[in-house]
């Protein structure tokens, strides 16, 4: 079998019972209610997949919804001047990974809109004019009739009076026009900087000819600007166009506003921690750039938790306590959390509620779907206040921008009491002015109020008085404000002294301060009850999934820096005895004739230079892997052959011709 | 500051002396007279040094000084023969070849000390240490300064400031007596000199100019194995690793069901590491395949389900191939299937979505990476059937940089969860090990059975056939003795200076653009010795060979076809000889 190319799986006859001992085996393995676990995690997942999609769509709705109504009012068919094609020019961005599906939408968008054919092209399918028109025929034709292109002469040569027309002929596309009347033929060019400039211009030349007779609207997905688009195309081609700019929303912004209902929002029921947050938000940020890996990160995040941890059954809500194995409670009592939590209370003096903890799972299960839901509340209110902060700090204006996310992120390790970030917002609420105070008073209905700890519109009432208040039309300012210091110089011998002085406060301003004051101390509170430490929480393992691990080998692997550690230290992979590094830690292992051979060979190869003599490599390897018995030169010389061509099957090697027997070194280690 | 004065003490020495030596030049026209006072030019030199610096022991320098001074008038003959013997044991006849050693070393230093000034500019003073120029009489003259030279090498800056004075002022002899003390010192000190270098550093210094030096050694006909000699050598060898890697895969394998999991929440999976995973996918797509036999639809029915293998690996597998694999289950026998690769899959995928069948469609692919699915379409077609909810692909890759095959998009598409699956299991089914090394050697020529073989071929084909073989093997040799002759004609005299080293590792080289018989001059041979008519005729002769790999053929760099066959020149000796004997 192993050397057929494709073949269907069929299982050998013999191992049938095998087969069956290890299916058996496998279904006693630590899988614990993993049916039920399995069930939560398609509970709680499909919720969040829903919030991603409806992100999603929000995020590019009114752009999908502006193309559509352009191409929609693009000129009527019968309009009796063709003079240009209605084009769209879609800034879609630098991230290419996520112009397929925003394609893939739009085309859905267009088409439901009205009888429109809509027909997308990308670069690999247009390395000419011919090839270009080829497969948009092909596209249409498949529309028709889902036959090949030997039938794909028909719609055009239906009647034996017409010559039989090329598979590049637009007619194809008129007579299929003639039979569907489509309303707009839209052609969408998905990545325009990959097509060579003079197919466009052809095809649009082409296009523009045949305007008449069919309605074209032309879409170009543009990854750079207008501009530069505009550079590429000849003028006569410019004038052929009637165009309109659209610019989709970036890629970073949506990924911040997934992030904020994912992640950041109040109801998420398991929630991903910061180092893991981070790392998905950098790998966004530095490499890929793409909305269906973040959602697929984190749905990896929901899966590893699920699979592998059997405490995460106590997130599904309705769960009773006969359902559940014992062990999970043995588990439960080894938690680091559990510990922490258990030896605060003993502290405490509760010692018979800790022996209770410990002695009944009846008692246990009840405080932990207590812990859970207190949990997931404390969790909550500190995702709201971190949304408050990064209003706050919108709604005063406050420079740097930091997006939400990264305040959760703060928030959600634990660093928000104290951090600069916070200071600064305080400090900025005490010297707001009113005008930016109504602001913020009025940006908080936008928060959701359910962990709101306080109200923020007996302020904002509060405000509105002492502005109606005021005669002047300048905003009043609160004593902190800098514009109420004024700077006084004094030369006394000969030395200039600095000094600070307050100026004199209004009544309207006084009363103003006050009110910001009771404020600031207020949200002040507000803050310090909410960012806690989630770490510290009684089952915060179980809320919060925050390793590392699962994420990065799964989405950034490193095969190359693999194949090399294996090669360079077996005894990593193996564990074996005969191979260990001895006394030496960190060190790669010595070479021993114990290894196998291409390990041993890839040692050598390693300290070799550009250009390896092979008869040299061999009395190399021979005298490490080679026995004194001269009759077992021949082994050795197989192991050496086998370990050479899996070099070079690995691409470490090359045949060089410079010197007989040589061959050419193509990897350097860790580079 | 420190360096302008020096500079100024430079040009103090430099104005004083090249006059001098000029006229010196002039006067004796013996060139070995000429090369006296370039040697030995003591009482300046060592003021130059003492100027420069003074931290050096005085003592080594009187001594270079005086010992300089003394032997100033006399001949090296002395010398020369007192030092040579130790270093080289062929130098023994030369005593009365003494002139043209001298001349000839002299003209190399000048060349030398030219190419040490370029280098030196180029690549800063350091170059100069790694200048591994092997014997030459000459240094042994100054054997003084390479001592107190030792003493200095620890101190690079201080070489370089040496350096600065010393070659302007007499050029030849100073830059050529340094770097051959530092270069020889370093060398027998360590033969591969620095450790634990940055794998950066590493590189650079493993493709630095000049240093690869290997052997010529040569691995013997009889010593590689053939496919016989290795499959019985194999069968014999027992890996005393079995336990350990039997162990390494039931770890793998216990993560059957996780893997199984991650296919069924619709992302696909993607094995790496060293070793065939092979063994790993077959118990995998046997576990999967009992996984789907306890599912809704098999369950107690004698349906059971499709999964699925391409080894990608094997030679020639195409993306048709898979696609009509994977077509084979979806679409009901008998329906008409677009011929077209690009509207197959449209076809496939439409299907797919239209009446989706009841669990997505395993793909297990072993080597995704492999060079026949490399090629432009096939990887963007592969991650858009990968991409669909209804196909679950299992696939494995072997090459260390595999995920370079696979841009932003097809990346996003193929929706990968990477997996280390280091097995450790030798390649057997992906690598022919044999035919692997002939390759990477240049001897593919075994793969016909090598002379035998060949000689088996060419009994069976007619007269002209063997006369065309003939006149190709004669001509390929003729090249390659001419190139032997070049080598002789330089590198054979007593004269065997660094010079003509060089001069032979550039030969080494030269092969490579002339290895070969032109496709033209092979033909009119052919056509001048009556073997064949026209072009026709001798292309179809040419087509034999090449159908029992007789014959290798390439467009070098100016486009012209260049034939040869792929031996040894012994080898190519020994058929020489059997098609002119009388074996044929």
């Amino acid at each position: 079998m192993e050397h057929q190319r494709c073949y269907i799986y069929s299982p050998p006859e013999a191992d049938e019972r095998a087969a069956k001992r290890r299916r058996i085996t496998q279904l006693n393995s630590p899988l614990v209610h993993f049916p039920e676990r399995l069930q939560g995690y398609r509970d709680i997942w499909s919720q969040q997949e829903e919030r991603i999609q409806n992100t999603l769509e929000e995020g590019d709705r009114s752009t999908l919804q502006n193309i559509a109504n352009f191409v929609s009012a693009a000129a009527e068919p019968d309009c009796v001047e063709y003079l240009a094609i209605p084009t769209g020019l879609i800034i879609a961005g630098p991230s290419i990974a996520s112009h397929g599906p925003f394609f893939d939408r739009l085309g859905r968008k267009i088409k439901e809109d009205a009888n429109n054919a809509y027909l997308l092209l990308t670069s690999g399918e247009g390395p000419n004019l011919k090839t270009l028109l080829k497969n948009l025929i092909k596209k249409v034709a498949s529309r028709i009739d889902e036959d090949d292109e030997e039938n794909l002469g028909r719609p055009g040569t239906s009647s034996r009076n017409h010559p039989r027309l090329l598979d590049f002929d637009l007619g194809h596309l008129l007579g299929w026009q003639l039979k569907h009347q489509a309303q707009k033929i839209v052609v969408a060019i998905q990545d325009s900087e990959a097509f060579d400039a003079g197919v466009l211009v052809e095809m649009i030349d082409l296009f523009h000819s045949w305007l008449d007779r069919l309605p074209f609207v032309l879409l170009f997905g543009i990854a750079t600007s207008a501009e530069s688009f505009e550079d590429r195309l000849s003028g006569k081609a410019l004038r052929h166009l009637e165009g309109r700019k659209f610019d989709v929303t970036q890629s970073d912004e949506i990924i911040e506003k997934l992030f904020s209902t994912t992640v950041a929002s109040t109801n998420v029921p398991l929630r991903i921690g910061p180092n893991l947050s981070r790392r998905i938000l950098e790998r966004q940020r530095d490499h890929v750039q793409n909305l269906q890996d973040f959602s697929d990160g984190l749905k990896y995040a929901y899966m590893s938790h699920f699979y592998a941890n059997c405490l995460s059954i106590f997130l599904i809500e309705t769960l009773s306590f006969k359902d559940l194995a014992s062990d999970v409670f043995e588990a439960t009592r080894n938690l680091h959390s559990f510990r922490r939590w258990v030896e605060d209370m003993l502290e405490s003096g509760r010692g018979h509620e800790v022996r209770k903890l410990l002695g009944s799972d009846q008692y246990l299960f009840e405080n932990i779907v207590e812990h859970v839901r207190s949990g997931r509340e404390v969790l909550s209110a500190l995702s709201g206040a971190a949304t408050v902060l990064a209003h706050v700090r919108e709604a005063l204006q406050m420079s740097p921008h930091v997006p939400l996310s990264s305040i959760w992120i703060r928030a959600a390790s634990g660093e928000m009491i104290g951090s600069p970030i916070l200071r600064e917002t305080m400090l900025a609420i005490k010297k707001a002015s009113s005008d930016k105070l109504m602001q913020l008073f009025a940006s908080f209905e936008k928060v959701d109020e359910t962990y709101l700890l306080f109200d923020p519109g007996k302020y904002q009432r509060d405000l509105e008085e002492l502005v109606n208040a005021n005669p002047n039309s300048a905003p009043l300012r609160s004593q902190h404000d800098v514009r109420n210091d004024s700077l006084r110089t004094t030369v006394v011998a000969q030395k200039v002294l600095l000094s600070k002085h307050k100026a004199a406060l209004s009544e309207q301003d006084k009363a103003y301060s006050d009110l910001v004051g009771r404020f600031h101390d207020e949200i002040n509170e507000y803050f310090s009850a909410t960012f806690i430490d989630p770490r510290a929480l009684f089952l915060s393992e179980i809320l919060m999934f925050d390793l590392r691990s699962p994420h990065t080998e799964v989405f950034q692997p490193k095969p190359r820096f693999a194949i090399e550690r294996s090669l360079a230290s077996p005894h990593d992979y193996l564990g074996c005895d005969c191979c260990s590094p001895g006394g030496v830690r960190d060190r790669e292992a010595p070479l021993s004739s114990s290894q196998p051979a291409t390990a041993i060979l890839y040692q050598l190869y390693l300290e070799s230079g550009a250009l390896i003599n092979v008869s040299d490599l061999w009395s190399a390897f021979n005298a490490i892997a080679g026995d004194e018995n001269e009759d077992e030169e021949s082994k050795t010389m197989a192991l050496f052959q086998c370990a050479l061509a899996e070099l070079k099957y690995l691409g470490l090697l090359k045949p060089s011709r410079k010197k007989n027997d040589h061959v050419a070194k193509m990897m350097w280690k860790g580079l | 500051m420190a360096s302008a004065k020096r500079k100024r003490t430079d040009d103090e020495v430099e104005t004083s002396t090249p006059r001098k030596l000029r006229t010196r030049a002039a006067n004796e026209d013996e060139p070995d007279e000429e090369a006296v006072p370039e040697v030995s030019t003591p009482s300046r030199r060592t003021r130059g040094r003492q100027i420069v610096e003074d931290g050096t022991p005085k003592s080594i320098l009187k001594k270079s000084g005086a010992f300089n001074g003394v032997s100033g008038t006399t001949p090296k003959s002395h010398r020369k023969l007192l030092f040579t013997t130790p270093s080289k044991s062929g130098k023994t006849e030369t005593p009365n070849g003494l002139p043209t050693i001298v001349r000839n070393a002299d003209r190399s230093a000048r060349r030398k000390s030219n190419r040490k000034l370029l280098e030196r500019t180029l690549n800063g003073a350091d170059s100069d240490e790694e200048a591994l120029d092997e014997e030459d009489t000459l240094a042994q003259q100054i054997l003084s300064d390479e001592e107190e030279e030792d003493v200095q090498g620890q101190d690079a800056p201080d070489i370089g400031e040496q350096e600065d004075i010393q070659i302007p002022e007499t050029p030849s002899k100073r830059a050529r007596g340094r770097p051959k003390g530092s270069g020889r010192q370093r060398k027998q000190r360590s033969p591969t000199p620095p450790q634990d270098l940055p794998p950066y550093e590493e590189y650079f210094w493993q493709n630095r100019a000049g240093g690869n030096k290997t052997s010529n050694n040569t691995l013997s006909a009889q010593c590689l194995l053939n496919h016989d000699e290795y499959f019985q050598a194999m069968q014999c060898y027992e890996d005393h690793h079995n336990s350990e890697k039997e162990f390494l895969l039931e770890l793998h394998s216990r993560a059957f069901n996780q893997w199984i999991f991650e296919l069924e929440e619709g992302f696909n999976v993607c094995l790496y590491g060293y070793g065939s995973k092979r063994p790993i996918t077959e118990r995998f797509t046997a576990h999967l395949y009992d996984h789907l036999c306890g599912q809704s639809p098999y369950m107690g029915s004698k349906k059971t389900p499709k999964i699925v293998v391409i080894n990608g690996y094997t030679s020639g597998t195409t993306m048709k191939e898979i696609l009509n694999t994977v077509a084979s289950i979806i679409i009901p026998p008998n329906t008409k299937t677009p011929n077209q690769l690009s509207s197959l899959l449209a076809f496939l995928l439409d299907r797919l979505s239209e009446s989706p069948p009841s669990h997505p469609i395993p793909i297990i692919l072993n080597s995704v990476d492999s060079p026949y699915l490399r090629k432009s379409p096939t990887p963007s077609m592969l991650a858009s059937l990968a991409a669909h909810p209804f196909i679950n692909l299992f696939c494995t890759a072997d090459s260390p940089n595999f995920p370079l095959l696979w841009d932003v998009g097809l990346k996003a598409q193929f929706k990968f969860l990477f997996h280390d699956a280091t097995t450790f299991a030798p390649y057997d089914a992906e690598i022919d090990v044999v035919e692997t090394v002939n390759e990477l050697l240049g001897r593919s020529g075994r793969r016909v059975g090598g002379r035998d073989g060949v000689g088996f071929v060419l009994r069976s084909l007619p007269e002209n056939a063997r006369s065309l073989f003939r006149i190709l093997i004669t001509e390929q040799l003729a090249v390659l003795l001419a190139d032997d002759d070049d080598r002789g004609a330089n590198g054979d005299g007593p004269t065997a200076t660094p010079r003509n080293k060089r001069i032979v590792s550039t030969k080494n080289i030269l092969p490579e653009a002339t290895q070969g018989v032109e496709y033209r001059v092979l033909y009119h041979k052919a056509v001048e010795e009556f073997v064949c008519s026209s072009e026709v005729g001798f292309r179809t002769l040419l087509k034999e060979f090449h159908d029992h790999q007789m014959i290798e053929s390439r467009k070098d760099a100016m486009g012209t076809e260049r034939l040869w066959v792929p031996f040894r020149q012994e080898e190519l000796e020994g058929l020489a000889e059997d098609l002119s004997g009388d074996s044929f």
